[in-house]
């Protein structure tokens, strides 16, 4: 029993990582978007310095 | 199991957003700061360096970063987020990109069945360095406030396209074996480069050409090294967490 618990929690079938890998990717474009491109005066000047750094195509 | 893989993804990046904003301000930030004294020629929308007034100028004390240097248009529906100063701007703005980037990181090593580990996270790392910083930076070096810059939603579009394009190509000649998925490979890191970047027709700028040269390399070293913290934490964590998805 336990070692069934066990064998389930470190087994990731290959629906569950598309899975993890399509939400890890939204999530991540989204906040990379967000701070680094989005078209928004209040993003822009609060990440403006991260902008910069980052090479992110700016103003 | 798939919440902390996830969390791993998110927790490496903050940490590395904090270690980024640590970096930044050894060169780029005061770089940023000093070019945009040379800011605001009249065929630039930037206005004039203005202080914000109020808490923000109060910042200033416990900051090495001015208050807010609102470019003029921007300034009247901008500001920073929750009235944060700028240090806490570009503080949050840096965990939100770690955070981003290191989900991003999670899912390409999901997709593509390669694990990271602590030992291969430098080389995850450099990847994601010359896909997001490097091969964008040859089309669009990275600029400093106050530079000669083409249409901004051009620019954006090829350097969306020029990210993917260059992971695409990177995971073509890196990962697979085949000789024609190597060709691809060159193929599709060269493409938006034989395409082209955007460039601006009037290259004159009231910003000396040494800040600019100063803080192309600089920007270029300070991701490399958020890059490389953010393979080996991720790694790290993927080593200790993330067995299961290797």
């Amino acid at each position: 029993m336990a070692a069934q618990t066990v064998s389930t929690t470190l087994s990731l079938s290959g629906a569950q990582r598309f899975t993890v890998a399509l939400s890890a990717l939204l999530l991540g474009v989204f906040l990379v978007y967000g701070a680094g491109l989005a078209n928004s005066a209040v993003l822009h000047d609060t990440a403006h310095d991260t902008r910069h750094s980052y090479g992110f195509p700016c103003h | 199991m798939l919440i902390r893989l996830l969390l791993a993804a998110i927790v490496a990046g903050l940490l590395s957003g904090v270690l980024m904003t640590g970096a930044q301000e050894l060169k780029v930030t005061p770089l940023i700061l000093h070019a945009e004294q040379y800011e605001g020629g009249e065929d630039t929308h930037h206005g004039n360096v203005t202080p914000l007034p109020g808490l923000s100028r109060l910042a200033q004390f416990v900051s090495p970063v001015t208050a807010a240097h609102a470019h003029g248009d921007a300034e009247a529906a901008g500001g920073i987020l929750f009235g944060l100063n700028r240090f806490g701007g570009t503080l949050m703005a840096n965990l939100v990109t770690g955070a981003g980037f290191g989900l991003i990181l999670l899912a390409v090593s999901l997709l593509t069945g390669t694990g990271i580990t602590l030992k291969n996270g430098v080389l995850w790392g450099a990847a994601g360095w010359l896909s997001f910083q490097f091969l964008p930076a040859i089309g669009l070096p990275p600029e400093l406030p106050g530079f000669p810059a083409a249409d901004l939603v051009e620019r954006q579009t090829w350097w969306i396209a020029t990210v993917v394009l260059s992971a695409l190509g990177l995971y073509c000649l890196v990962l697979r074996e085949a000789a024609w998925a190597k060709a691809l490979g060159v193929l599709l890191l060269a493409a938006p480069h034989l395409y082209g970047a955007p460039q601006p027709t009037d290259i004159e700028s009231n910003v000396p050409a040494l800040l600019g040269a100063e803080f192309a390399v600089a920007a270029l070293a300070t991701t490399a090294f958020f890059w490389v913290v953010l393979g080996l934490l991720l790694g790290g964590a993927m080593d200790r967490f993330g067995r299961a998805a290797q």
